[in-house]
């Protein structure tokens, strides 16, 4: 036979098969549904996998890979009971401008004195979290303004009594009116709302970021709290990598000068906010590791689907086969008819599965709340795999189909 | 047109060997009109598949046109009965959700020339006297019809062999006569039949009745309607 002849076969062949296959919906739909579900469920678990560390990655670079946040200690217990003061209060203001510098790797230091407050305006009251802190202290823990302006250096030197607040803070206590230029009462000091902070979420831990009142540094220790001491220094790295060699630099130069102070050289710790992340993460890569695994026995699992619906319909068409065969089909001709048909049928579970993929994913996102990941080279391979597996495993009713006897399956009436 | 000589074939049923064919040899000349006559059981099934081309016997030739089909593989044998064999079957076979015509193409999907297929549908058709019908489906058709949109089927290739297996066996007395008719027509056209019956009445339309039992041929009889001499055509019974 000529190549042309042969490639003629094989276009009729898959005509008919798709003709049959279109015959036989109930069959074929069924026979299609396990790799359907297979291809659609690998692609979900891909999507929400990769979703997740899609949504930590950006909780990252909000919070900031290259901060470390070093805090005063927690008091320590005197025989089993706190002492006096709830805070260690040797930290200084003036420890953030040593961290700067003397170490290289530091690009911004930052003192903060993080109280709460109640924000009072036109009779209402919201209690949040207020920061005192610097415009760089701003700026490293990624404090954007999304509408009016952030506080300055000029603002902090002369304490000003303005505040950015979050926009958390904006939606509850200013509802609906807009807070920049207006006047809140934070104790018993007017201030004027300059600003309101870019959204930036929930962080690992579940606070709220959006949650805030920011004032600047010398207004928060001076004018609201009379400190001589900061609660936190915010130290930025100049990049991520060189994050443990700053934390040991900041160790050291920190506990020469609070042993010096005041003889206790460790009453601070330092956070890392990457490491908050780390346990989460191995989760997440835990259920990515598990996706293969479930793809390959979901897609094993669909095969075996369409390997018992094809071996059905050998039986069932006993008949039509021995007719064919009759009317001048050779054995190859049936053996190509069954695994096209069951390559057909394998493409078309893996397709629709992509497709239902797409959709489940897009669900899931959406009531997860985390963002949408399609998993194309999930949805890739899965359907040409299925695509191989049809034709594969078509192979054993084929040869069935091709061994029948014609002449006893159209003589039985 | 056709020559048997010697064949044998066995089935293994479980551990037990069943010689089904046990030396069958015979001829058939071109444009001759042969009945092939048994009881179930005699091996009439499985020397049909043999004519057929659908099957090899384990020894003996068989020879269409002087070609030994008896040793070639599957591909060779489907091409040949594409091409020589046209099939008749009691149960007519036809595609139900498909029209007379398009039931009439079919063989045309194994065929090397597949062009003009709705013409030559339509000539098959016509000389079987079922133009008027060729939009209708099966269900929408008599047995008689039916069998005839079957015999359409199996001319549409323009075999010089038809083989048809209990062609009357599903129809009443007229409808039957009605497709013996047609056969003869064929004969009467120069086309080889082979007719596979169990009934005798059947049977003596033909010009020749080979006899089988048991696997064997038993006899060689001129039918009642008078064929023409049929001694030369059968060769010797082992």
């Amino acid at each position: 036979m000529t190549i042309a002849g042969r490639r003629g076969n094989l276009a009729r062949g898959l005509t008919l098969s798709i003709q049959l296959l279109a015959a036989h919906r109930l069959r074929t739909a069924l026979s299609v549904s396990g790799l359907l579900i297979g291809v659609a469920s690998v692609m979900v678990m891909a999507a929400i996998g990769r979703g997740a560390e899609q949504q930590l990655r950006e909780r990252l670079q909000t919070m900031g890979t290259d901060l470390l946040v070093v805090s005063a200690a927690p008091a320590p217990r005197v025989a089993g009971r706190p002492r006096q003061v709830s805070v260690q209060t040797d930290l200084k203001a003036d420890d953030a401008i040593a961290l700067l510098k003397e170490i290289p790797a530091a690009a911004a230091t930052a003192p903060a004195v993080n109280r709460t407050a109640v924000l009072r305006w036109e009779g209402r009251n919201r209690p949040t979290g207020l920061s005192g802190t610097t415009a760089d202290g701003l700026r490293i823990r990624n404090i954007r303004a999304g509408s009016g302006r952030l506080f300055d250096d000029h603002d902090d030197r002369g304490q000003q009594r303005v505040a950015v607040i979050g926009p958390a803070v904006a939606r509850s206590l200013f509802a609906g009116v807009d807070p920049v230029g207006r006047t809140t009462r934070i104790g018993v000091l007017e201030f004027e709302v300059i600003g309101v902070a870019v959204p930036r979420g929930i962080d690992p831990l579940g606070s709220d970021l959006d949650d805030f009142v920011a004032i600047p540094f010398q207004t928060a220790i001076r004018r609201v709290h009379n400190l001589n001491y900061v609660d936190a220094i915010y130290v930025q790295a100049r990049s991520s990598a060189e994050l443990g060699r700053l934390e040991d630099d900041v160790r050291a130069i920190l506990s020469v000068r609070l042993a010096d102070r005041s003889g206790v050289s460790d009453a601070y710790v330092i956070q890392n906010q990457a490491m908050l992340l780390r346990a989460e993460r191995g989760a997440v890569g835990a259920l990515n590791q598990l996706v293969p695994a479930v793809s390959g026995i979901a897609l094993m699992l669909g095969a075996i689907g369409i390997l018992t619906v094809m071996l059905i319909s050998v039986r069932e068409r006993t008949r039509e086969i021995g007719l064919r065969r009759a009317l001048g089909a050779s054995r190859r001709n049936i053996r190509t008819q069954f695994v096209l048909e069951s390559g057909m049928l394998g493409i078309a579970g893996g397709v629709a599965g992509a497709i239902a993929g797409v959709a489940a994913s897009a669900i899931a996102a959406y009531f997860g709340d985390w963002p949408l990941v399609i998993a194309w080279d999930a949805a890739t391979i899965g359907a040409a795999s299925s695509f191989i597996l049809g034709l594969v495993i078509g192979l054993v009713p084929a040869e069935r189909a091709a061994r029948l006897e014609p002449i006893a399956a159209l003589r039985a009436s | 047109m056709i020559e048997a000589l010697n064949l044998t074939k066995s089935y293994r049923r479980g551990t037990m060997m069943t010689d089904v064919l046990k030396g069958v040899s015979f001829r058939v000349r071109k444009g001759e009109f042969v009945a092939i006559m048994g009881p179930s059981g005699s091996g009439k099934s499985t020397l049909l598949n043999v004519l057929g081309l659908l099957d090899q016997p384990d020894s003996g030739s068989y020879l269409i046109d002087g070609i030994d089909y008896a040793r070639t593989d599957d591909e060779t044998r489907s091409a040949a009965r594409s091409r020589m064999i046209g099939f008749v079957f009691q149960q007519f076979h036809l595609l139900d959700r498909a029209s007379a015509l398009r039931n009439v193409t079919l063989p045309l999907l194994y065929s090397e020339t597949s062009r003009d297929g709705t013409a030559r549908a339509e000539r098959a058709l016509e000389a079987v006297g079922l133009t008027h019908r060729k939009n209708y489906l099966p269900s929408e058709l008599s047995g008689g019809e039916q069998q005839r949109v079957a015999i359409a089927r199996a001319l549409i290739n323009d075999p010089p062999l038809i083989l048809a297996d209990e062609a009357t066996g599903n129809l009443d007395a007229a409808s039957g006569a009605e497709i013996l008719q047609i056969l003869r027509t064929l004969v009467d056209g120069g086309r080889t039949v082979v007719l596979i019956t169990h009934d005798k009445e059947v049977a003596n339309h033909a010009d020749r009745v080979l006899s089988f039992s048991d696997g064997r041929m038993t006899g060689n009889e001129i039918g009642l309607r008078g064929g023409r001499d049929a001694g030369e055509g059968a060769a010797a019974r082992p």
